[in-house]
């Protein structure tokens, strides 16, 4: 399926998006603060966040359907921020995909390519590469109104490379397609992706798309980037309580720093106290932070500090279980492979929680 | 006029009657044959009792088509066919191309004055009769403001009234309302992403609205100018006062009207109205056959305005500007009618003057009573009729339900002295137990108003439900719901724009009919404003006042129109439904 | 609804009172086509001498009150139909919906001006009656530098084109007369050479007789043919306008007539007898209503200078009128006129227009072929379809009556009409121009 207008000339164009110092508001309500982002060539990257945090606003902003207050935007080292929609090359599928109904499928994606003034037989052979490519060949004199969601995306997503952007632009494209469909589509656009090496940028709010398929994502909440990083190091080491707790379950624990005998104490209550290891600083009013799957219950593995506790409630989840345990005032969630015939630990029973000082980390805010 | 798209409503399709029976409840079998009696008793027989001596032969009455194939032999007929078609057809596109800026402008970008310019936008079709045409005639005639001036200063003139033309300029301004009103809503129901996905693909500015707005707006576009395009191909009044007689409409209106001389001629060309009137709905409804681009949005993607730089800002203001003067240029000409002292032969009026409302002043309450109670009425009576036969061309499978649809419409085409007639030959006979004909009841010009401007009411509330999905209401029957009840807190509330849009777009135009009211007005005491403006029209010391009498039809109508325009956006806001 | 309830109080209040002229009460109704000026002050006049009756008005024009009259008769609820010409009230008469009554009045000639004053059957009576003749616009004229007319054929000259307007005959009883004035003076064929050679410079030609007066009162058109009391209103209205009685004109008259049934004939009997009355006479007078009177004594009442047709021949003495004549044909004049003339302007002016600017041409540079040529053209222009006896058989009458004889059908006769007024035309702007051609 390679085909070759798509492979190496396109990756061999990929470009890098920079943004820099962006600010932009509607009337007194400021959308974007300050936006700081560079996009590597060739990189599948996503802005991540809830509802109403701008990672619309900033894909909208590259793709020019809105401008800023203030900062700018590059492409490829070239400055576009005064660049209409229509001049600046980067391809964007929107969330509602956008097929105008009163065309056939191929006339919607050969659209673009009529633009650009291509000749019609090269305009033929781009547009059955695309639908090749997208794997639609066999619909291409349908109506929009005729083909699935997931068949529209398709095209959608096929318009848009047709035209073999310098950038792809993702407005939540998987929002609209149901469970299965998404794990399915999501590979493909992973797989297609790689195979044009496009620089692609994708928003959602959902982090597990976020993090099966990106190589790097920034996570933004109002307004702002609040880190950007891989799947991996947004995990493991969150920059703050909001990453935290957005990617994946996190167990957030307050408590207060006392000294005792020149060691640092986190005491999380009377007589519940870890040691802080000596290289970690921990800011003013800052929080314990850890995975669920880095604490244990019992004697099980090696951990660094054991703290008492009682199991509240236990959930099944096939490959582990997960016990709420109250450890002093604090609940925490704790993630136990289940190994079959093992008892499961019941409400009320006390236990040992064994953490790992390693992937602790205590975040302020 | 398309076929119901309730779909999924998979009956066992084994003979008609079963069908017939388990496809409609009782309740809507009586409302069907409701209306069909009502259309019958007030359109189609009347009509009857005056247009079937097209089909006879004179003299002797028998059944003959041969007045038809007369028709098809006469120079002046044919003639007057083709004229009449053409200057259809040119102006639609000439009230296109006036509405389409102002459409344009108001719903996709971010325009204040938006509302203003609906309002205004709506006020050419308030136009009384007569009196507009010779306000018309004094600014753009051939004598006129413009023209003296012109003539003055460079030495030309521009034959903006003359002939056909004159014809197209005046139709085009008087039915551009329609055409804008559609357009609106055509191009509101486009969703934003449509032309950004055309923008991010390289495309804008002509090309973006040629290749994707227009042929989107297209299907809601058809409908509104296939309105128009009948509207003007039935209008006597027009070409009669611009003294054009070659067309269709003012010949069937002569030989109508003309005494001593039993001639069908009139009434065949009546006929040849009615079907092209039909004709030209069923091609347009049949073109626009699934077209409908009601764009389904799949969540995201707003309808959000776009932005304008500041020198596309002054471009639309003065466009803006430019099309409305235009197009309110007969009401600025009858406002200074109503002033003036003496006009004549010079590009403003001689002198000014208060005494024409002055005169006007004690009559004019009674016409004004007089004309608020008809024309309300028969804007009430057009939209429940209305409502009640698009919810059964869209919601059920009654057999024959389509005919409603070209029943009322067809009202379109009957020129309204045929209907006035018809309505004294039907209804005179018909006594109250004191003696009183039945026609010389109000009632009747209540009646007759209503029957006429069902078209317009009706397409308003075709449109509106079209709109709704039907899991709207099967969502309410699925909670309990009757069908009544579903109606009443469902369908109607979503359809309330559609039908205030029809209730003000009769009740505008009902205000200044004339033709069927001269033949079924009875006194003074029950005339309304176009009457008594008729009557002053007569006479040369007249125009004055008959201009002030006008002024002040335009200004009640407005007014109305302006009022439940706000009514009904406050109960929307109520309900809390944000549109 | 207190309108029956009158009704019904004019019935019983007629029928105790019937054959007393005075003391009548209650409503009476009266359809007319007469604008608010005339018919104010009659109902003002009328009700102060009648107190107790109110003078209901119906305003329509001729043509649409006829038709009321006809479809309402069944239950018929007017008293009177109150209009100018006699084709209206001629067509009532046919149908039966008039019903005669002779007036009590003295001292009303039979004639005025060549014109029989009341219907010889006695259906209606003619209670005023006016003059036909020319309108202009002072600063019109001015401004395109127009002399003021004089007569009838002044309006056929070259100077005039495009200036003029009339109403149609077939549109307007009035005008109707006016032609049919023309035809039997100067006879059939001279007659419409007249009318072609006029209404080729006519720039319109009104489906309403108001039509004319509004457009040279705006100034639209330069000059009208009309009747003297929209002219004389229209001066006391103000309007830069002025107007001459050609030195042969029309005398045409107003009628009123009680309609059968009618449910107040007595309220209806004593309208009528109060219009011929002296009181009702010197209404006519008024400023704002200018007619002329039938009775001769009340011109003793007017301004001196008030044209008076009983005392000046040129005010429509001078024409032979013949009643009979002319209803025997008025349709089929009518048609003529529409299907030549109304109908096929564009063809007319365009041929007429080359005829002047080929006489123009010879003026300065003669030419004998060229002459004859021109003189071709012009008999084309006026050559008529048919002649004045087929214009009065009943074969071609009987088309335009819904009679039962099988003669051509009326569409046909159009078709074939209208075909040869449009080839002549062309033919003749042919011709015409081909002499102006050999004239430069």
């Amino acid at each position: 399926m390679n085909q070759p207008l798509s492979v190496s000339t396109l990756g061999a164009q990929a470009v890098d998006v920079d943004i820099r110092s962006v600010d932009l508001s509607y009337g007194t309500n400021h959308v974007l603060k300050g936006i700081d982002l560079h996009i590597r060539p060739g990189e599948f990257f996503a802005f991540l966040g809830p509802s109403g945090c701008g990672k619309t606003t900033l894909l909208r902003l590259i793709a020019g359907f809105n401008r800023a207050d203030g900062g700018e935007v590059l492409v490829g080292g070239r400055e576009v921020s005064h660049l209409p929609p229509w001049k600046r090359d980067v391809g964007m599928v929107f969330q509602s995909y956008a097929l105008w109904p009163h065309m056939s499928v191929k006339r919607n994606v050969a659209f673009g390519l009529e633009e650009r003034k291509v000749p019609r037989a090269e305009i033929e052979r781009r547009v059955a590469a695309a639908l090749e490519l997208v794997g639609l060949s066999h619909l291409a004199d349908r109506r929009p109104s005729q083909l699935s969601g997931g068949q529209q995306q398709r095209v959608a997503v096929a318009r848009t490379i047709a035209i073999e952007p310098k950038v792809l632009l993702l407005d939540e494209p998987l929002s609209n397609l149901d469970a299965k469909m998404r794990v399915q589509v999501r590979r493909e656009l992973r797989d297609l992706q790689q195979r044009l090496g496009l620089t692609t940028i994708f928003v959602t709010h959902d982090q597990e798309e976020a993090n099966t398929i990106c190589d790097r994502i920034a996570v933004m909440n109002d307004g702002a980037v609040q880190q950007v990083g891989s799947p991996m190091e947004l995990y493991e080491k969150p920059a703050n309580l909001f990453v935290a707790s957005f990617l994946g379950t996190a167990n957030i624990v307050p408590g207060r720093v006392i000294e005792e005998g020149g060691a640092r104490l986190f005491e999380i209550d009377a007589g519940v106290r870890l040691p802080i290891p000596d290289h970690v600083t921990v800011p003013e009013g800052a929080k314990l932070v850890f995975r669920p799957q880095h604490a244990s219950l019992g004697a099980d593995g090696v951990r660094d500090v054991s703290l008492p506790g009682t199991v509240l409630h236990s959930e099944f989840l096939g490959s582990t279980v997960r016990y709420g345990v109250k450890v002093g005032s604090a609940e925490v969630s704790i993630d136990v492979p289940f190994q079959s015939g093992e008892a499961i630990h019941k409400p009320g029973a006390a236990v040992e929680v064994g953490l790992s000082l390693n992937s602790a980390v205590w975040l302020a805010s | 006029m398309a076929d119901a798209t309730t779909a999924g409503r998979a009956h066992a399709p084994s003979g008609p009657f079963r069908h017939f029976m388990t496809s409609a409840t009782p309740g809507q079998l009586a409302l069907a044959l409701a209306i069909t009696v009502f259309l019958a008793l007030f359109l189609i027989i009347p009509v009857g009792t005056v247009i079937y001596v097209a089909f006879t032969e004179k003299g002797t009455g028998t059944f003959t088509l041969v007045n038809f194939v007369d028709f098809a032999r006469t120079d002046l007929f044919i003639r007057s066919f083709w004229n009449s078609v053409y200057v259809s057809a040119m102006s639609v596109v000439l009230a296109s191309i006036f509405a389409l800026p102002l459409a344009y402008i108001t719903t996709r970008f971010d325009f204040r004055g938006a509302m203003l310019i609906q309002t205004l936008g709506f006020l050419p079709l308030i136009m009384p009769p007569f009196v507009g045409a010779v306000a018309m005639l004094l600014l753009f005639g051939r004598n006129g403001t413009v023209n003296l001036l012109l003539n003055d200063w460079f030495g030309f003139r521009i034959p903006f009234m003359e002939g056909l033309n004159g014809v197209i300029f005046v139709q085009a301004v008087h039915y551009f309302p329609f055409i804008l009103i559609n357009l609106s809503a055509a191009l509101r129901n486009i969703d934003r992403a449509m032309e950004e996905a055309a923008q991010n693909l390289g495309c804008s500015g002509f090309r973006l609205f040629r290749r994707i707005v227009f042929p989107l707006a297209m299907p809601g576009y058809i409908a509104g100018a296939s309105l128009v395009f009948v509207k003007v191909f039935d209008d006597l009044a027009t070409p009669l006062l611009l003294n054009v007689k070659d067309m269709l409409a003012p010949q069937a209106y002569l030989r109508v009207t003309s005494i001593g001389i039993a001639d069908p001629m009139g009434y065949v060309i009546s006929v040849v109205l009615i079907v092209m009137s039909i004709l030209a709905m069923w091609v347009s409804a049949r073109a626009m056959r699934g077209k409908d681009y009601a764009t389904v949005q799949r969540g995201g993607g707003g309808l959000a305005k776009r932005q304008m730089r500041p020198w596309e800002s002054v471009a639309a203001y003065a466009a803006v500007f430019l099309i409305l003067l235009l197009v309110l240029a007969p009401h600025i000409g009858l406002l200074l009618l109503s002033f003036a002292t003496i006009w004549s032969f010079s590009p403003l009026p001689d002198g000014f003057t208060l005494a024409h409302y002055g005169r006007v002043f004690g009559e004019s309450f009674v016409y004004v009573k007089n004309t608020l109670i008809y024309a309300s009425l028969a804007g009430l009576i057009d939209v429940v009729l209305g409502t009640a036969i698009a919810y059964l061309v869209l919601r059920t499978k009654l057999i024959g339900r389509q005919w409603l649809d070209w029943a009322a419409t067809a009202a379109l085409a009957i020129p309204g002295v045929v209907l006035g007639i018809g309505y004294l030959r039907t209804f005179y006979g018909v006594q109250l137990p004191d003696g009183t004909p039945l026609a010389t009841l109000w009632i009747v010009i209540v009646l007759a108003l209503a029957i006429r401007r069902l078209p317009y009411a009706l397409r308003a509330c075709y449109a509106a439900l079209q709109q709704i999905s039907v899991s709207l209401e099967e969502a309410a029957e699925n909670l309990g719901a009757t069908k009544v009840r579903t109606v009443r807190r469902i369908v109607l509330p979503l359809m309330a724009g559609g039908i205030l849009a029809g209730f003000v777009t009769s009740f505008a135009t009902a205000a200044v009919e004339l033709s069927a009211t001269l033949m079924l007005v009875q006194s003074n005491a029950d005339a309304p404003l176009a009457y008594g403006l008729y009557v002053f029209m007569q006479s040369a010391a007249g125009r004055g006042p008959g201009a002030a009498l006008g002024v002040i039809a335009v200004l009640l109508v407005a007014l109305c129109t302006f009022a439940s325009h706000l009514i009904i956006e406050k109960s929307q806001k109520a309900k809390g439904a944000g549109h | 609804m207190p309108r029956h309830y009158a009704a019904a109080a004019a019935l019983i209040g007629a029928a105790l009172f019937t054959g007393v002229a005075f003391a009548q009460t209650g409503k009476v109704t009266v359809v007319t086509s007469f604008s608010k000026d005339v018919t104010d002050p009659f109902k003002q006049a009328f009700e102060k001498a009648n107190p107790g009756v109110t003078l209901d008005v119906q305003n329509r024009n001729t043509n649409a009150g006829v038709k009321y009259l006809e479809e309402t008769k069944a239950n018929n609820q007017v008293d009177l139909f109150w209009a100018s010409a006699p084709d209206a009230f001629e067509v009532l008469k046919g149908k039966g919906l008039l019903e005669a009554y002779k007036p009590k009045a003295e001292g009303i000639p039979d004639k005025i001006g060549s014109y029989p004053i009341n219907d010889p059957d006695g259906f209606y009576s003619g209670f005023a009656a006016s003059g036909y003749g020319i309108m202009w616009n002072e600063r019109y004229a001015k401004a395109n530098e127009l002399p003021e007319p004089k007569d009838w054929q002044d309006l056929a000259k070259a100077v005039y084109f495009d200036h003029v307007a009339m109403a149609a005959p077939s549109r307007s009883g009035t005008t109707h007369l006016t032609i049919e004035t023309i035809l039997q003076g100067e006879g059939w064929e001279k007659g419409w050479r007249t009318l072609k050679e006029v209404s080729g410079n006519f720039r319109q030609i009104t489906e309403r007789s108001f039509g004319v007066p509004e457009a040279v009162n705006s100034g639209q058109v330069g000059f009208g043919i009309v009747i003297d009391f929209f002219a004389f209103s229209s001066q006391a209205s103000g309007f830069p306008v002025k107007f001459v009685y050609p030195t042969v004109t029309t005398i045409v008259p107003a009628n009123v007539a009680v309609v059968a049934n009618a449910p107040n004939k007595a309220g209806a009997q004593a309208f009528v007898d109060y219009l011929i009355s002296p009181g009702g006479q010197e209404v006519l007078l008024e400023p704002s209503i200018r007619r002329l009177p039938v009775n001769p004594a009340v011109y003793d009442k007017a301004p001196a200078d008030y044209p008076n047709p009983f005392k000046d021949p040129s005010l429509g003495a001078r024409v032979k009128f013949d009643v009979e004549v002319s209803e025997k044909r008025s349709n089929v004049v009518d048609v003529l006129y529409d299907q030549t003339v109304t109908f096929q302007l564009d063809a007319l002016k365009a041929a007429t227009k080359a005829i002047h600017d080929a006489e123009a041409a010879l003026s300065e540079k003669d030419n004998a072929e060229a002459r004859a040529l021109v003189s071709e053209a012009r008999d084309l222009v006026a050559a008529m379809p048919i002649t004045a006896e087929q214009a009065a058989s009943p074969e071609v009458t009987g088309a335009f009556t819904g009679g039962k004889e099988k003669g051509a059908r009326q569409a046909e006769l159009e078709q074939q009409w209208s075909a040869f007024a449009k080839e002549r035309y062309a033919q003749a702007q042919a011709k015409a121009e081909e002499a102006l051609k050999r004239a430069r």
